[in-house]
């Protein structure tokens, strides 16, 4: 989602891949390409409450090398005339292609416990995480899948738009139902925008999978 | 015998009287090659044999005339005595030289009869004819024409090693290029290991310059896909000759780099466990890239190999990616236009191999302008160019985050594509339909070039080739172009094509079709509600076919697609729902329920898809779907659900505990 910039910086550090073990995250049927999510995404700071409407698409997920990526819809957006639609790519929190830490974006290793903390599911996991990077998690029997989304260019508006897409999101997804929870992070805007996200059923009673083949 | 020929009328006088004494000198030729006198005929023979080498046109020009018989025949009229031997000598060679490099030429030697001449000379007491009958053999195995050659023969064999045991380098490489050039299956590898033929190649290893080039050829040819051969190579004094190839890719001359290469590239491919050093692999990927720049064959054969090395293999192709190889090849591209279309195959396979799994490689191809240079090559005369730039496109395109930037939904590019998908060449269009599927998915814009251009017809044509590899490769961008298309879209296919000629899709005789049938099917009734009831045109046709060919055990791939309907379908309306019941519960029901043998599969995503079927047919919001629960629960299928509960796949316990959890709602126990 695109935000109001703030002057400020943090060094650059080295992103944590762990090169260990490459087994891979057991794949969720709704977290996969074509599924579509609706929401919200609060953008209140200290001058007024706000919220825009957000629906969210996934293009292309590649569970081998910890990636997804897809599009992002802000409506009702003050300074846009239009929706404004960023594409954004993720880095899932797999323990082999991307770790808890983000070491990059401005996110320090407190950044990113002090948002990680934030999601309720991520409680159990914090302890061996702040001990050995969450190596040891067994991940093939959690029902939460973590991520980082990261707006990469605006797909129907200019730059020139007043808006920045500078920050990222921790995102938390919930493989039960497919809810997903975010906290927007640039240290220039406000901070713990939260995102809140379910799965859109367009109309029908039950859900709905498209699917393609990349040759 | 050729007689003389008259010259063509041109408009000046000069160049018609220059025109005629080429002539005249052509028939005068002719007439001199039949001389009996042997100094007028060798005369003849050394003339044509200079002025054909190296020169294509000449050799053209001659053969048409029927040089080539003429040479024949002084070669059949000389005897073995002395003084024949300089015409024997000269005839050898100007054979030789008409089979050198050129198709025609070889094919002329053979219609010609003299090839067993030509292996008599290989007895002939004198060294020179020795020579000149050899490498004029050699010429002719170099071509994919010669004479099948049978190693499993006694004294062919005996033949062969008589020859590569010759103190005559011309003779030994003629040994080796007979190997290399008409061995092609396993167990003539194994027979011509057995017999020893391994350490005889390795000692032309430290011959002469031509009888290592030939050792190489030939030890590729042995030891390819053969990791027996391989490992009695690598045996052969406890490695010394692995380490001579290795050694001789840093050789100054570029065809036995090449060629050594081209060794080792093989040996990698059969037996990757003997390149157990980075450095090895590096240095192999570092000489190939230097010689693309080769003018020469080897250049053209360096692309082939590279591509070939590093094909399937991701650590190869970072190591490819990072020494520049994109870069480089690129450079040649651009600057250099008339490249051989064997070398412009070999440069964008490799391009291809390089982007087919390093999302870098194709970013990369953006910043590079690669897309152009694929482009202009759609357009070449060549199938096996433009195949390779279609397999390049594709290869590139498997990009989400291009296809999400819209790189290759233009004009420009997809005009190109769709023009070819009528190329008579069926390699060309399986390449382009495989290329086609990925680019129609195109996520930034609901305005598609390919629909523009008429491309969903043509795919309907494709989807009913006699051809089951273009029958599936269409209804995959069929299946693609779907992929969360609105109603408008849709329509554009649906409105072509009826339910009986769907059905039949379904049911097609291979398995892959009726896979990606499904799967387009799968995306059809996805979206709006709507869309759902193509199944039921014709009453129901389509939806019938689906039940029929999911109660036949069908292999899982096509079960998951099917299943994805049932389930896509049952998220519908009561009606829906009702409809999919009906096919998992058919009036005439003998056997086992499917979805039982569904659920009880080893693939997991089966078990899901099954799963969310059930999910959707008992979604409490429906007013049948206690019903259906019961049904189910009589079934055996929700008790079969609850022996589930740990199943190995995550996803499936999490489905399986939402249908338990409905099930609960309706007073059932877990």
């Amino acid at each position: 989602m695109p935000v109001r910039v703030v002057e400020s910086s943090t060094p650059p550090q080295v992103s944590g891949t762990d090169p260990g073990n490459r087994s891979q995250l057991p794949p969720s049927s709704l977290l996969g390409a074509g599924q579509a999510f609706s929401g919200t995404q609060n953008v209140s700071n200290q001058q007024k409450e706000e919220a825009w409407r957000v629906n969210v698409q996934i293009q292309g997920i590649d569970l081998e090398h910890g990636y997804l990526c897809g599009t992002m819809e802000a409506l009702n957006v003050p300074m846009a005339d239009t929706p404004v639609i960023t594409f954004w790519e993720g880095e899932i929190v797999d323990g082999n292609n991307y770790t808890f830490y983000t070491g990059k974006w401005e996110a320090t290793r407190e950044d990113d416990m002090r948002h990680w903390s934030k999601f309720p599911s991520f409680s159990p996991l914090q302890g061996q995480v702040e001990s050995d990077g969450g190596r040891q998690l067994d991940r093939n029997n959690y029902p939460y899948i973590f991520m980082r989304w990261k707006e990469q260019y605006f797909v129907n508006v200019g730059t020139d738009c007043g808006l920045t897409i500078a920050g990222f999101y921790y995102v938390c997804f919930s493989c039960s139902d497919g809810s997903i929870s975010g906290f927007y992070y640039d240290p220039n805007s406000s901070p713990f925008q939260k995102l809140e996200l379910k799965t859109v059923n367009e109309g029908r009673s039950g859900f709905s999978f498209s699917s393609y083949e990349l040759q | 015998m050729p007689t003389t020929t008259t010259s063509a009328a041109s408009s000046s006088s000069s160049t018609a009287s220059a025109s005629g004494n080429n002539s005249n000198r052509q028939a005068d030729v002719f007439s001199r090659l039949a001389s009996s006198d042997p100094e007028v005929k060798l005369k003849a023979l050394r003339e044509v044999k200079n002025q054909i080498i190296g020169n294509r046109t000449k050799k053209l020009s001659f053969l048409k005339l029927g040089a080539v018989p003429a040479i024949a025949s002084a070669l059949a009229d000389a005897d073995d005595s002395e003084k024949c031997n300089n015409i024997l000598v000269q005839s050898a060679a100007a054979l030789g030289s008409f089979a050198c490099g050129f198709e025609a030429g070889v094919q002329a030697v053979l219609d010609a009869g003299v090839f067993p001449r030509l292996l008599r000379l290989l007895t002939n007491p004198d060294e020179k004819v020795v020579d000149a009958g050899a490498r004029s053999l050699r010429m002719i195995f170099q071509s994919n024409q010669a004479p099948k050659y049978d190693f499993l023969q006694e004294k062919n064999m005996e033949f062969l090693f008589s020859l590569l045991n010759s103190e005559n380098e011309n003779v030994s490489g003629l040994g080796a290029s007979i190997i290399a050039h008409a061995c092609g299956t396993s167990v003539e590898q194994r027979v011509l290991c057995e017999a020893g033929v391994l350490e005889k190649l390795v000692i032309l290893l430290d011959g002469s310059l031509s009888q290592r080039e030939a050792c190489l050829e030939s030890l590729a040819t042995v030891l390819k896909n053969n990791p027996e051969a391989v490992s009695d190579f690598v045996g052969l004094e406890s490695g010394r000759y692995l380490n001579s190839v290795t050694e001789l890719t840093k050789d100054r001359y570029p065809r036995t780099r090449l060629l050594s290469c081209l060794c080792l590239v093989v040996i990698y491919n059969t037996s990757p466990s003997y390149f157990v050093n980075m450095g090895t692999k590096s240095g192999l990927i570092t000489t190939l890239l230097e010689l693309l720049n080769d003018p020469g064959q080897s250049g053209d054969d360096a692309a082939l190999g590279l591509s070939c090395l590093i094909a399937g293999k991701e650590d190869l192709q970072k190591l490819a990616y990072e020494a520049n190889a994109i870069k480089n090849i690129v450079d040649i591209l651009k600057t250099d236009s008339e490249l051989q279309t064997k070398r412009l195959q070999g440069l964008f396979l490799s391009l291809a191999e390089l982007c087919s799994k390093l999302e870098d490689c194709r970013c990369s191809f953006v910043s590079l302008q690669v897309l152009d240079l694929l482009i202009n090559a759609l357009r070449h005369k060549d199938a096996d160019v433009k195949a390779a730039a279609c397999i390049c496109l594709r290869n590139a395109s498997r990009s989400v985050k291009n296809l999400s930037a819209g790189r290759f939904n233009s004009d420009h590019v997809m005009l190109p594509l769709v023009q070819l998908l009528h190329d008579p060449s069926s390699s060309v269009q399986v390449a382009v339909l495989g290329a086609l599927s990925n680019i129609v998915l195109d996520f930034s814009s609901p305005k598609s070039s390919f629909i523009e251009f008429g491309g969903i017809k043509q795919l309907i044509e494709l989807s009913k080739s006699m051809d089951p590899n273009a029958r599936c490769s269409a209804l995959r961008a069929l299946r693609n172009l779907m992929f969360l298309a609105d109603n408008k879209r849709k329509e554009l296919y649906i409105s072509d094509v009826n339910a009986q000629g769907f059905a039949c899709l379904i049911s097609d005789p291979e398995p892959p079709v009726q896979e990606q049938a499904l799967a387009l099917l799968r995306n059809l009734v996805d979206g709006c509600i709507s869309s759902i009831e193509f199944v039921f045109d014709e009453d129901g046709l389509i939806l019938d076919t689906v039940g029929r060919q999911l109660r036949k055990g069908p292999q899982a791939h096509m079960a998951i697609q099917g299943m994805y309907v049932l389930t896509n379908v049952a998220s519908g309306t009561e009606l829906h729902k009702e409809a999919v019941m009906q096919q998992l519960f058919p009036q005439a029901t003998g056997s086992e329920n499917f979805m039982l043998k569904f659920l009880q599969s080893d693939e997991s995503q089966l078990r899901s898809a099954t799963v969310w079927t059930i999910i959707n047919l008992i979604s409490p919001s429906s007013p049948g779907a206690y019903d259906r629960h019961v049904k189910l629960r009589s079934a055996g299928i929700i008790p079969q659900l609850k022996n589930m509960v740990n199943d190995a796949c995550l996803d499936v316990k999490i489905r399986i505990k939402t249908v338990l959890g409905q099930s609960m709602s309706f007073g059932d126990n877990y």
